[in-house]
Formats: structure tokens, sequence, C-alpha cells
């Protein structure tokens, strides 16, 4: 009250009073738009800490969901592929068999380690292929489309010679096909640019194998 | 009637209560501008009534404090739902092993017995285990395929063990626990890597989990702490991480661990 007093220099009490109830109101202004600033930077620092966490893909999201289900689809497919890579006869099946396996394993350790970054455990809250449209209608028997049941597994493990390259072939052709169909299912749903280029490539690989499974078939059906 | 009594009543306090808060800031703005506006008004030459300086006052002041409240208001909502998601976000990123250790009846050896879970050396033959059904230790250099398999008879700890190594739940059962009990255990592993079944035989209980240092007991299938079992500790119990294989194992039951002539005669 008494400085700015002197600071206007005004003798006169009576508009010290007045310029004094200003300053006041000036003064606690001041206070309540600083104060404003100092929440909106915490506002601003506590949204910028959740964003991240808010907008990277969640436990029910398409991109979780396909990570954990094309994990187990993959981890099938490595399955039969080092089967084929042990015991074919047929080099070619060998061959196949050995790239399947080695590459989709690659892929299970890049999709693990996307669910890992996310904060997610591996395994889902929610039911196979529920990320799909329509999705758990097609898992028959904790099965996703494509996949070998346990007989026919069983019966892979069993078969020699060129019963089992005959084999291999029907069933990884069965699985890519599913496999395709998954990766469809979620090029069409998402647009999280890491997920979008593996499923992209998955696509695309399994595409052009189907191509040379079917002719390998052929040419050792004969 | 019935929609206007309700209506009437319901809006009527809050007019009330509206009304009443402005004027009980007034007496105190009153109050200051009756300190220093009769006498500026005096000042000027005051011929005037006392009345037209104090309202425009009056309005100045009420101005200020409709905003501030306004704003803290809106200021204490916004921080309560950031704060709310933050601590949802905090609580659902907890670390598996914090959750773990919540799952009512766990048992963690890892805390109880670090020696026991600190790894596992390959070794050939019969193994004694401490813990039944083991849940680490030394174990066969095979590993018991774990690609959902469902095992209709009991088959070697010294593979299942392996296989707890490579990060699979391990889902055990009495013999005589009745089938579609055993149907609903089936039904969670078939299709699913990294989990496997088998009967036990002397189990203390009807159905016993295990994952690499941790098991859970319980007596019925439909209890929900199995799947809080297996969504907390599938591949992240694991030693070697989520590519550590399940599959190239052991499919053969019986508790006697095959040798490695029958391994070599397997493939």
């Amino acid at each position: 009250m008494t400085a700015p007093a002197t600071l206007d220099g005004s003798p006169d009490e009576t508009p010290v009073t007045e310029h004094g109830d200003r300053r006041s109101a000036r003064r606690f202004g001041t206070v309540v738009v600083a104060a404003a600033v100092v929440v909106g930077l915490l506002l601003g620092y506590a949204g910028g800490l959740l964003t991240p966490r808010l907008t990277r893909p969640g436990d029910a999201s398409v991109e979780a969901g396909f990570a954990r289900d094309m994990t187990t689809h993959h981890a099938q497919a490595v399955e039969m592929g080092l089967i084929a890579f042990q015991r074919g006869t047929d080099q070619e099946v060998r061959s196949i068999g050995g790239d399947i396996a080695l590459s989709q394993q690659g892929d299970i350790g890049a999709m693990q380690t996307w669910l890992r970054s996310w904060g997610l455990d591996p395994t889902g809250s929610q039911p196979r292929m529920a990320w799909m449209p329509d999705g758990t209608d097609m898992v028959r028997n904790g099965l996703m489309p494509g996949m070998a049941t346990p007989e026919q597994m069983a019966q892979l493990r069993a078969a020699q010679g060129k019963e089992l390259d005959v084999l291999f072939l029907d069933l990884m052709i069965d699985h890519h096909i599913g496999g395709v169909h998954m990766a469809d299912a979620l090029l069409d749903a998402s647009d999280e640019p890491d997920v979008v280029r593996a499923a992209q490539t998955m696509k695309n690989t399994q595409q052009t194998e189907l191509v040379n499974l079917r002719n390998a078939l052929d040419r050792i059906k004969g | 009637m019935s929609i206007s009594t309700p209506g009437g009543p319901e809006r009527r306090p809050t007019v009330v209560s509206t009304g009443k808060k402005p004027a009980a800031g007034r007496p105190s703005a009153g109050a200051k501008a009756a300190s220093g506006k009769p006498a500026g008004a005096g000042r000027s030459g005051g011929g005037k009534g006392p009345r037209k300086p104090v309202t425009p006052v009056k309005v100045s002041q009420g101005r200020s404090w409709g905003p501030i409240a306004l704003f803290t208001a809106v200021g204490v909502l916004a921080v309560a739902i950031i704060g709310y998601g933050a601590w949802a976000t905090f609580q659902g990123s907890k670390p598996w092993e914090d959750r773990a250790n919540s799952i009512d009846g766990i048992v963690n050896y890892r805390e109880k017995d670090p020696e026991l879970v600190k790894g596992g050396k390959h070794q050939q033959g019969a193994i004694t285990y401490s813990v039944l059904p083991p849940v680490a230790g030394p174990h066969n250099d095979a590993w018991q395929n774990c690609m959902g398999d469902v095992y209709t008879a009991p088959i070697a700890s010294e593979h299942a063990v392996h296989s707890l190594e490579h990060g699979a739940v391990w889902i055990t059962y009495r013999p005589d626990l009745p089938a579609d009990q055993v149907e609903k255990l089936a039904a969670k592993v078939r299709g699913n890597e990294k989990l496997m079944l088998s009967p036990y035989e002397g189990l203390d209980k009807a159905i016993s989990l295990q994952a690499w240092g941790y098991q859970l007991k319980v007596d019925n299938a439909d209890d929900s702490r199995i799947d809080d079992f297996i969504k907390t500790l599938k591949v992240n119990a694991s030693v070697e991480g989520p590519t550590a294989l399940c599959n190239q194992g052991v499919t053969a039951t019986g508790t006697t661990p095959r040798t490695p002539q029958q391994l070599g005669a397997q493939q």
C-alpha cells in the first residue's frame, strides 16, 4: 500500500487508496496468471509423459492381438519347417523348411519385442483372433486358420521319405493361406508403421512361397 | 405432473444457491468499495448519489472471482483426470514379478530358494527334485514339446523342467480329476505354444501349475487364478526369453527320461 504511493509520487491521501486498490488487484491478477502458467506447464508435462503410453497399442489393440496370435501361428510353422529341414528327402523341401523356420522365428523375436516395448505381456486377456472381424469364429479347437491339428503334427513327425515331403508341403500351403489372411486383416485395421511393414513383408513372403510350395508339390507328386 | 414436480424442486435450490454465493461475496466487496469510493466521489466533487460509483466496482470485483473459480474448477478436474490416467497406466504397467506375487496362493521359489532357480545344467538320467512337481533345477538336454501339447499320460519331469526354463507353463492335474475338468484345462492349452498339460501322480491338490520358479495349486479348473498365472508367467518367467523353442522336443510320455539313443531314434 505504501510502496505504490511512493512510486506514484502522489501526496494526496485519497487517491492513494484508490490507486493502491487497483495495484493490489493488478498484482493479484499477475499471481493468477503466473499460477495459470505453472498449472498449464504441469498439465503439459503430465500430458507429454502420458501421451506415448496412451497412444502406443494397448492390451486389447489390433496390433497386440496380431503380435500375439501371429507369434503362435509362426511358432507352428517353425516346428514344421524344422522337421522338413531335418528329415525332408527332397532338396527343395529341406531348403524351404529351413528358410521358413529361421525367418519366422526372426519375426517372432520382433513381435515379442514390440509387446515388451508396449509394456504388454506375451499372453493377452482377449480370446484368440478377437482383434480380427469375426476372428473368434475362425478358431477351431484352439487352432487359428491354417494351423495343423495335433493329429496332423503327429503324422508329420512319424512320416518318412517322400510321404514327409508331400505332407509338409500340404500342411505348409494351408498354413500360409491362413497366415496371409491374418496379415491382410492387420493391414486393413492398423496404421502402426512397424507393424504394417512387418505384416506386408509376411504377406509378400508367404505369397511367393505359396507359389513355390505348390510347384514343388506338383513336381514331387509327379 | 410427475415430471414437473421433481424438475421444479431440483432446479430451485440451484438457483437459490447460486444467488446466495454472489450475495455472500457482495458484502465484502461492497465494504471494500465503500471505503474507497465514497472518498473518491467526494474528491471529484460528487453532487451525485453514491449509487453510481458503487455499481461499477461491484461488477469488476464479481468479474474477477467468477473466472478464478471456474479456472480452478477446470484445473482441478484436469489434474484429477490426468492423475487418474497416470495412476491407472502405472498400475497396469507394474512389472510381472509384482503381479505374480499378488496372485493369491502362489509360491515364489525365486525368493524362497534362489539357489534352486539359478539355472539348469543338463544332466542325463533320472533326477531327484526337492519340489514336486518340479519348478526349476537341472534337467535333461531334451525338453518336452510344449506347443500346446495335451499329454494324457504322465511325462518325465527331467524334460518338463527344461520346458519351464524355455518359458512354458506346465499344468499338471491329479489323475482322478473328472474328465470335464480335464477338458477345461485342455481347452486353455490346445493351440497355444509355451503351454502343456499332463496328469501327475501324487498331487496334494487337484491341479498344480508350474512356471520357472513359481507354483500355484488350485482345487478347480474354473479357478480364475489359472488364467492369471498363465498370463503373468508364460514366457515372462522364462530364463531364456521368448524365442527359446518349445518345438523339436520330446513328444513321448512316460516318467523315465529318454536316453540319447531313444532321442536319436526319434529323429
